[in-house]
């Protein structure tokens, strides 16, 4: 793992935080091996004032710079494996002293679809361009936001979208934590908060972080992020959450995307209920990220035609990047709780709010071919997942049945140059409904 | 009150270019809201929020409302001094037609017959002006094809109709109102000397109208069983569930495709219409008089007044989605009601296509004369893409017979005045 001066001193600071000093505390042990420990104690101690001095060298040589965003540390300690600790992915590079006051970014896509039983149905599509901004205060403070156009034009009588994906202020409260407030990407999965197209492999998002987690799913609140030396990420916050009420039983996405059906995007949220959610994240040995994290929130909003009920999903997910070799998993599960007052005046309708959801992916990918600044690697996804697993009861021939369980083969080949640009080609076999099947096409970028 | 007499259209399915616009719930109830917020007098509602309704009591009606009242039930404003807005709008009919007539009668001597049903004036207050949706569907505007922009604008109709009210003009309407016994209140409303300018006065006249169908809690009183179910307050049968189950189904009913069951996204009670049109290709009726005329038909949408949608052949023969609200009080449904009970209406839907010998007349050659109220060029216009229609002569209907008695136990449920 190499680390740059900086990032040193970034994990130092960490750990002098951690360890506050403790002088000779040897001399007033109880015991033998009390002293024995104190007497360790006393060294280390000496050891951390010598790493205080090369660290204020490190801190001269840096300009100046006085704090030490933890994010920066994990960033710098997750390098290698390229897994950014979510929520402070944004950070990660910013808070040199010699980046400007304000950075843009962006990112877009561009895909091809061809159902190969149905070429009639072939889309290309500008799905996403996003437009971001990052403007720093201070050391310390910044704010992040990002414009999203989906499917290139968006007015009356088109059907892009756009929208605002993420708007927030950060404060770096210590070196080990920061604050998020604002709308800000939920730290659900391994997709949702490296959503770019340069950060996942096939031309299209996965099925179980879209259809399940409901990628990108972002909400308002307030988050605090912790970095650990330890290799230890935590999110806790609380946050806007989901309407059951906005729930369309004549719509096919519903049945599709369950939770895309009510999310809020916090536009004229509501805002009755208080949703809470916490991640943990372990990057102890490089290469490797474990992890899951859970959210809970109530969806019936106290809205009249939305019983009180809540939606609450959680999921573990693992990261291993040994040589070239990049492999990931992850499962999910959720749930919403008393569908059956909500869904018996709609009986009957081609959407009904399912009482569970859930499904697991398993990826790897190889780093087939490097030359210069090329990268070709190929990859192979299995997904199983089921958007309707089961519907509470509503009484002989009313309840409707399980959803079928859907499982989707990918293999493609991503081919970046840098590490900016990627063209993808794949081809999907839905093993449920093989008028899926289709060969995509895409490029991304992202910087 | 309607110039023409109408029916319920009963229609399960829609055609697709007639889909109701996702966004149009939330679209109307803003509309509603600064509609009666911009009215002296009103007391909103309308659109049916989760708060309002049934339970609600009946506020005292404002100046206006009152007066609107009085006018709403004054005979001796119609040339035959025998016919007022609430002669064909009952209120025992949930203020439509309270008889099987297919359209009733008015006139000066009372003896000539509309051509269409009286359609329920009950659950209006968020409806709109007509227009063409983002995607197509022609929505909103008020009589069964759409012609008048407003209650109020409506509500000037029947008085100058010469089947209805038949009175010869403005200055007519306004001559008899300054003899009507409420005239100083009249006065008292909107001036001393309103009556000196007829138009003004005539606008006054609906605009009263308009105020006391937005006012009064008997045009939204939202206290159906239905009403109750989705308040919690009762529970429905396992066959009123049944045939709630079938009227939403896309596979069976699709009733909901265009008569929408659910609560809107913002808590507001379900109205039963999209207030879109439809093309239902329904069987002629020959108890309306004027379709003694062989060459008569009645096309709707495309031939309304105005004449503003005439380019639009291909909506010859659409009229607009009723409300399914108190549906099981009709005694002649669709616009031309030409059917007599619901089970008549819902086995039509579901068997049009599949025993169209059972619904329309043969030909001399023998074949079946399906769709007999439109000519040969409109029948192309008929909705035959969506379930129930889409089967062919001798499918298995989308309903039985025990489906059918199902989904009408439900719509009993969509009354007003339940009574737990």
């Amino acid at each position: 793992m190499k680390l740059n001066p900086f990032t040193t001193a970034t994990a130092l600071a960490a750990l002098l935080v951690a360890l506050p000093a403790t002088p000779a505390i040897a001399q007033t042990a109880a015991t033998p091996i009390e002293a024995e420990l104190a007497s360790k104690l006393d060294k280390l101690s000496a050891e951390l004032a010598e790493l205080k001095a090369q660290l204020a060298q490190l801190r001269k040589q840096n300009g100046g710079t006085d704090t030490a965003p933890a994010a920066q540390a994990a960033a710098g300690a997750a390098a290698t494996a390229n897994v950014a600790p979510l929520g402070a992915s944004a950070t990660a590079n910013a808070a040199g002293s010699e980046q400007p006051a304000t950075v843009l970014s962006s990112y877009g896509e561009i895909n091809l679809n061809v159902p190969t039983n149905d070429s009639a149905q072939a889309r290309a599509d500008l799905a996403r361009f996003v437009l971001g901004y990052q403007h720093r205060f201070d050391e310390k403070t910044k704010v992040v936001a990002e414009l999203e156009v989906e499917h290139a034009v968006s007015s009356a009588v088109d059907a892009g979208e756009v929208a605002v994906e993420q708007a927030f202020a950060e404060r770096q409260i210590n070196p080990a934590w920061a604050a998020q407030l604002g709308l800000f990407l939920m730290p659900i999965g391994l997709l949702n908060g490296n959503h770019e197209p340069t950060a996942y492999y096939g031309v299209e998002r996965n099925f179980v972080e879209t259809a399940i987690i409901p990628s990108t799913w972002r909400e308002g609140g307030l988050q605090f992020i912790g970095s650990f030396d330890n290799g230890i990420t935590l999110n806790l916050g609380v946050s806007t959450g989901f309407d059951v009420g906005k729930w369309d039983a004549d719509s096919i996405e519903c049945v599709d995307y369950p939770l895309a059906c009510i999310h809020q995007e916090m536009s004229l949220a509501r805002a009755h209920d208080v949703a809470a959610f916490g991640r943990l994240d372990w990057r102890g040995v490089p290469g490797l990220l474990l992890g899951g994290s859970i959210f809970t929130g109530g969806a019936g909003q106290g809205q009249p035609n939305a019983p009180s009920s809540r939606v609450t999903m959680g999921e573990v997910h693992a990261r291993w990047q040994p040589g070239r070799w990049d492999l990931q998993a992850l499962a999910t599960w959720g749930a919403i709780s008393n569908t059956a007052a909500f869904n018996l005046p709609i009986v009957g309708s081609r959407a009904l709010v399912p009482a569970s959801f859930g499904g697991w992916y398993a990826l790897a990918a190889y780093q087939l071919w490097t030359q210069a600044d090329y990268t070709l690697t190929p990859f192979v996804r299995f997904e199983q997942y089921n958007t309707g697993r089961s519907y509470a009861d509503l009484g002989h021939g009313l309840t409707p049945p399980s959803l079928p369980t859907q499982q989707v083969v990918t293999v493609g080949l991503d081919f970046k140059i840098g590490e900016g640009v990627v063209i993808k080609a794949d081809y999907q076999d839905f093993k449920v409904n093989t008028d899926l099947n289709r060969v995509s096409l895409g490029l991304g970028w992202n910087f | 009150m309607t110039s023409e007499l109408d029916v319920l259209r009963l229609g399960p399915a829609c055609g697709a270019p007639m889909r109701r616009p996702q966004w149009l719930p939330t679209a109307t109830v803003v509309i509603a809201l600064t509609l009666t917020a911009s009215l002296p007098g009103c007391g909103g509602g309308g659109g049916g929020d989760a708060a309002s309704s049934a339970s609600a009591q009946a506020a005292p009606l404002g100046a206006q409302a009152a007066l609107g009242e009085k006018i709403f039930n004054d005979t001796s404003l119609s040339a035959s001094g025998r016919q007022s807005c609430g002669t064909c709008h009952v209120e025992q009919g949930a203020h439509g037609s309270d008889n099987a007539l297919p359209a009733q009668f008015g006139g000066p001597a009372m003896d000539r017959q509309g051509t269409r049903q009286t359609p329920s004036i009950r659950y209006l207050a968020t409806n709109t002006a007509f227009f063409f949706a983002a995607d197509g569907t022609p929505t909103g505007g008020f009589f069964w094809d759409g012609r008048t922009k407003s209650l109020a604008d409506q509500a000037g109709k029947p008085f100058l109709n010469p089947v209805e009210m038949a009175n010869a003009g403005k200055a007519e309407v306004v001559t008899r109102l300054s003899r009507a016994s409420y005239i100083d209140e009249f006065r008292a409303v909107y001036g001393a000397t309103i009556l000196d300018d007829a138009d003004s006065a005539f606008q006054r006249i609906t605009l009263a109208l308009q105020a006391y169908e937005l006012q009064a809690i008997e045009f939204r009183p939202f206290d159906s069983k239905y009403d109750a179910f989705l308040r919690n307050q009762t529970s429905l049968s396992d066959q009123e569930l049944r045939g709630l189950a079938l009227f939403n189904s896309p596979a069976k009913g699709n009733c909901a495709a265009c008569h929408p069951s659910a609560r809107g996204s913002d808590g507001s009670m379900p109205l039963f219409t999209d207030f879109s049109y439809d093309n239902l290709g329904l069987p002629r009726n020959v108890e309306i008089t004027a379709n003694a005329d062989l060459a008569h038909f009645d096309l709707g949408l495309c031939a309304r007044a105005g004449a503003d949608v005439a380019g639009r052949k291909d909506l010859c023969g659409a009229f607009k989605v009723p409300s399914l609200r108190n549906v099981a009080r009709r005694q002649a449904l669709f616009h031309n009601g030409v059917f007599k009970s619901l089970k008549d209406a819902l086995t039509f839907y579901v068997q049009r296509d599949t025993s169209p010998e059972k619904w329309y007349p043969k030909n001399a050659d023998g074949s079946v004369n399906k769709f007999d109220d439109l000519p040969p060029e409109y029948h192309v216009n008929v909705n035959t893409t969506e379930a129930p229609y889409n089967r062919r002569t001798g499918s298995v209907p989308a309903m039985s017979d025990a489906e059918i008695d199902d989904v009408i136990t439900f719509l009993k449920t969509l009354n007003d005045g339940y009574k737990p």
